[in-house]
C-alpha cells in the first residue's frame, strides 16, 4: 500500500518545465510539495503565471510533470478522467446537448443506463438549483447557470476529487458571490475533496479550509494558511481581514 | 474565427506540402507512362511540357496571358470601385439601402456565367462583354462584404468617436471606413479569386484569345498536354495573385484580423 | 410592427416602380425588344416555355430538372468523397501538412478550365458535366471539412477527457458533433459552387439544361427566353441558399452559421 495513504492528493517535489522554454528561463513549477486530505477544500491562489493552473492540470492528468510524484488515493496519476472531475472557467458544456444530456454524458460514463442517468441528471440539476432547466441548451443559459450545469456534470462522475479552474472568473461580481455560496451549499451536501484555483484573495478566504499561495518564476508555494472559521464567513471578520493583509503582502 | 480560405497561400506551402506535391507528380508521371500509355488521354507531366513547348511560342503564350489578365484587371477594377463605394454608401446611409437593395437582391442570385449571353447581346463578342461578365461576378462579393463591413461596425466605436466631436463625413472617413476595412478587403480578395474562374469560363465559351481559349483550342488540335499546361498555369497564376493580395492586405489593412 | 411593414413595403414599391418604368420604356420604343424585352413579353415567354417548350419542345421544367439533376449528383459525389477524406485529414496533423499545399492548389484551379479535358475523358454526355461539378464541389467540401475538424474547441476535448472519453469515442461523440455545423456550412457553400459551375458547363455541348437554354436562345435572338432563364436560375439559387440555411437552423438550433462570403 502507498505510504501516504491518509492523503487524498499527494504532490511531492513536482517540477514542471516546458520543452519549448529557453534554457535560462525559470520553470513553471519548481519543487512543489503539497498534501491534501480527504474532503478538504483547498484553494490555490496567485497571480497569473504562478503555475496554479498548471499544477491543477497536473493533478487532473491533463499535463504531465517533468519530474516529481503526483498521486491521488495513493495511485500515480497518468492521465485525465478516472474520478478526477473538473470544472473550467468557460463551462465547457457541449453546445449540441442540452443541460440534462450534458450531465447524462458524464453519468453514462459511470456505467449507468439511460433511465438511471436521466434520474441522476434531474437530481443533480435540482441540487444546483436548476430544476426545470433540463431541456435548455447552453446557449440559452446565463453564465452562472452554465457553471451550475458544469458543476452538476462534474458531480455526475461521482468523482474522487473535484478540480476547479477559476470557475467563477468569467462572471460578474454579484453572480460570483452567489455562486460561491451555491458551491458551499452543494459541497456541504456532497462532501468531496476540492482543489480550487483563483486569483481573488476574498474568494479564497470565503471558501477555503486551507489557502496555498503561489508565486511565479519559479512557481513555488510561498504561504500556506489554515482557515479555522465556520462558513458562511463574513467579510467584516477581523481574522479574515488579518489573513487578507498577510496574503496580500506575500503576493508582492 | 479563421476561415480556411483566408489564410495566405504561402503559409500553406511548407516542406511537407512540397513533399506531397512531389509525390503526386511522381505518381502522375509513372502512372501515365506505365498504366495509361495514351498520350491523347493522359500525358505525363513531362509529356505535357513537351507538347506545350512544341506548340506554343513564347510570344503566343504572352499574348494569351496578357489578354486574360487585362480582362480580369479591367473588370475587377470597375467592380472594386463601384462595389466598394456603393457598399459603403448603402451601409452608411440606410435609406439608400432601401432603394437599391431590392434590385440588387433580385440580380445577385443569378450566377455570373448566366450573364454571358446577355453580355454578348448588349456588347457584342469583343472585349467589353468579357469585362461586363467579370464585373458582375466580382461586384456582388465586393458589394456585399463592404456593406456588411459597414453595418457590422461595433456601435460603441462610433459612439466613442462622437464623444470626441467627430461627426458626419469625418466620422465616415476617419472612423467608419477604417473599421470596415478588413471586411472590404476580404470581399476584394474573394472576388478576385472568383474573377479567375469566371474569366476562364467566358474565354472557353466565347472568345478568340486568352488562356481559356488556348485550352479550348488544344482540344481541337488534340494536344491535350497544352490544355493541361494551360490549366495548371491558370491555377498557379490564380494562387500567386491571391497570395500577393493577401500580403498586401496584411500590410495595409489590419494586423489583428488575418 | 410598423418597421416590419415598412421593410416589406418599400422593396415592393421599388420593384414595382422599376418594372413599370421598364415596361413603359419598352412600350414607348425606348428599348429595343432584342436587347431589352419588356416584362410582359418575359411573362408570355415563360408561359410559352412551360407549355410548348424551347428549343424543340423541351419545356422549362425539363430544362430545370436536368440542371438540378446534374448539380445534385455531382454534389452528392463530392460529399461522399469529401467528408470522409476531410475527417481523416483533419484528424491527423501529418496528413494535413502533407496535403494542404496540394489541396490549396487544386482549389485554385478554375473548374471550367477542365471542360476540354472532361470531354476527352468522359465524352460529351452527362458524365463530363457531372465530373466538373463534382470536381468543383469536392475541393471546397474537403477544405471546409478539414477546417471544421481542426477548429474544434480544445476546451471541449479537455472536458471530455476529464470524463474518461478518449480515442474513437472522443472523435465520434465530441469532435464530430462539434464540427458538424461547420461541415453543413461547407455543404451549403459547396452547393453554391456547383450551381455556378453547371451554368457554364451547360453552355457547351448540350441542348437540355438552363445553361444551354439561355445560350441557345441568344443565337436565335430570343433574348426574352434568355432573360426568363436567367431569372429562373436566380430564383433557384435563392431558394437553394435559403432552403439550406433553414435546414441548418432546424438541425442545429444551438449554432450560428458560417457566412459564405461569396453570396448572401
Amino acid at each position: 500500500m502507498a505510504n501516504s495513504s491518509t492523503n487524498k492528493i499527494n504532490l511531492n517535489n513536482v517540477y514542471k518545465k516546458f520543452i519549448t522554454d529557453p534554457e535560462n528561463m525559470q520553470p513553471v513549477l519548481g519543487d512543489v510539495s503539497l498534501q491534501i486530505e480527504e474532503n478538504e477544500f483547498v484553494v490555490l491562489l496567485g497571480r497569473s503565471g504562478c503555475g496554479k493552473t498548471t499544477l491543477l492540470n497536473i493533478v487532473a492528468g491533463l499535463e504531465i510533470a517533468t519530474s516529481g510524484k503526483v498521486q491521488v488515493d495513493g495511485i500515480d496519476v497518468t492521465g485525465p478522467g478516472r474520478g478526477k472531475g473538473m470544472v473550467f472557467q468557460q463551462g465547457a458544456l457541449f453546445p449540441w446537448l442540452n443541460a440534462e444530456q450534458n450531465i447524462q454524458f458524464a453519468a453514462r460514463k459511470q456505467g449507468l443506463n439511460v433511465e438511471q442517468s436521466k434520474e441522476l441528471s434531474r437530481k443533480l440539476l435540482l441540487l444546483v438549483g436548476l430544476a426545470g432547466a433540463e431541456k435548455k441548451y447552453p446557449i440559452e443559459l446565463s453564465g452562472g447557470m452554465q457553471q451550475r450545469v458544469a458543476i452538476a456534470r462534474a458531480l455526475a462522475l461521482d468523482p474522487q476529487i473535484l478540480l476547479m479552474d477559476e470557475p467563477f472568473g468569467a462572471l460578474d461580481e454579484l453572480t460570483r458571490i452567489e455562486m460561491q455560496n451555491e458551491l458551499l451549499r452543494v459541497w456541504s451536501l456532497k462532501q468531496k475533496t476540492v482543489v480550487f484555483v483563483t486569483h481573488s484573495i476574498w474568494e479564497g478566504l470565503m471558501l477555503a479550509d486551507r489557502i496555498i499561495v503561489l508565486a511565479p518564476r519559479p512557481g513555488r508555494i510561498v504561504l500556506e494558511k489554515k482557515i479555522d472559521r465556520q462558513r458562511p464567513r463574513k467579510r467584516s471578520d477581523p481574522m479574515l481581514i488579518e489573513l487578507y493583509e498577510e496574503i496580500w503582502t506575500s503576493l508582492q | 474565427m479563421k476561415d480556411f480560405h483566408f489564410q495566405s497561400i504561402s503559409k500553406r506551402i511548407n516542406l511537407y506540402g512540397l513533399m506531397g506535391i512531389l509525390m503526386l507528380l511522381m505518381f502522375w508521371e509513372l502512372s501515365a507512362r506505365w498504366i495509361w500509355q495514351d498520350i491523347q488521354v493522359l500525358p505525363s507531366p513531362i509529356q505535357c511540357m513537351d507538347m506545350a513547348w512544341q506548340v506554343l511560342t513564347a510570344q503566343e503564350l504572352v499574348i494569351h496571358i496578357a489578354a486574360s489578365l487585362s480582362r480580369i484587371l479591367i473588370g475587377f477594377t470597375f467592380a472594386a470601385v463601384i462595389g466598394v463605394s456603393l457598399g459603403i454608401a448603402v451601409g452608411w446611409y440606410q435609406y439608400l439601402g432601401l432603394a437599391f437593395k431590392p434590385i440588387l437582391e433580385l440580380l445577385r442570385p443569378i450566377p455570373p456565367l448566366a450573364w454571358i449571353p446577355m453580355a454578348i447581346v448588349w456588347f457584342g463578342l469583343g472585349e467589353p462583354s468579357k469585362w461586363f461578365v467579370i464585373f458582375l461576378g466580382s461586384f456582388f462579393p465586393i458589394f456585399t462584404n463592404a456593406w456588411r463591413g459597414m453595418v457590422g461596425i461595433p456601435p460603441v466605436i462610433l459612439r466613442a468617436a462622437q464623444t470626441m466631436d467627430a461627426e458626419g463625413f469625418e466620422l465616415l472617413l476617419k472612423v467608419a471606413i477604417p473599421a470596415a476595412l478588413p471586411d472590404i478587403a476580404t470581399g476584394l480578395r474573394v472576388a478576385f479569386g472568383l474573377a479567375f474562374g469566371i474569366l476562364v469560363a467566358a474565354e472557353l465559351i466565347a472568345s478568340d484569345s486568352g488562356l481559356g481559349y488556348m485550352i479550348m483550342q488544344s482540344r481541337e488540335t488534340s494536344r491535350l498536354g497544352v490544355a493541361i499546361f494551360g490549366i495548371l498555369l491558370i491555377g498557379f497564376l490564380s494562387m500567386l495573385a491571391d497570395d500577393i493580395l493577401a500580403r498586401l492586405m496584411k500590410k495595409f489593412v489590419s494586423r489583428g484580423r488575418y | 410592427m410598423n418597421n416590419k411593414i415598412k421593410s416589406l413595403l418599400i422593396p415592393l414599391i421599388v420593384l414595382t416602380v422599376f418594372l413599370l418604368s421598364w415596361e413603359l420604356a419598352s412600350f414607348w420604343g425606348y428599348l429595343k425588344p432584342t436587347r431589352f424585352p419588356a416584362p410582359s413579353k418575359l411573362l408570355m415567354s415563360f408561359l410559352d416555355l412551360t407549355f410548348s417548350g424551347y428549343p424543340a419542345d423541351v419545356t422549362i421544367d425539363q430544362h430545370l430538372l436536368k440542371t438540378i439533376e446534374r448539380i445534385i449528383i455531382g454534389f452528392l459525389l463530392s460529399v461522399c468523397l469529401g467528408v470522409p477524406l476531410g475527417l481523416l485529414i483533419g484528424g491527423f496533423q501529418a496528413l494535413d501538412r502533407l496535403t494542404s499545399t496540394i489541396i490549396a492548389f487544386c482549389r485554385s484551379i478554375a473548374t471550367l478550365s477542365l471542360l476540354p479535358l472532361a470531354i476527352v475523358w468522359f465524352g460529351t454526355g452527362e458524365q463530363s458535366k457531372i465530373f466538373l461539378i463534382a470536381y468543383g464541389c469536392f475541393w471546397v467540401m474537403l477544405s471546409n471539412v478539414i477546417e471544421a475538424v481542426k477548429q474544434v474547441d480544445p476546451l471541449m476535448m479537455k472536458a471530455a477527457k476529464t470524463m474518461d472519453t478518449d480515442g474513437i469515442e472522443l472523435f465520434l461523440k465530441v469532435v464530430l458533433p462539434s464540427a458538424l455545423p461547420r461541415i453543413f456550412s461547407g455543404m451549403r457553400i459547396s452547393l453554391g459552387v456547383g450551381f455556378m459551375v453547371i451554368v457554364g458547363a451547360e453552355m457547351i455541348g448540350t441542348v437540355i439544361g438552363l445553361g444551354s437554354l439561355i445560350m441557345e436562345a441568344r443565337t436565335f435572338y430570343r433574348t426574352d427566353i434568355t432573360m426568363v432563364g436567367m431569372l429562373i436560375l436566380g430564383l433557384m439559387g435563392f431558394l437553394m441558399t435559403t432552403g439550406l440555411a433553414w435546414v441548418e437552423k432546424k438541425l442545429m438550433p444551438w449554432q450560428q452559421q458560417v457566412h459564405d462570403r461569396t453570396s448572401p
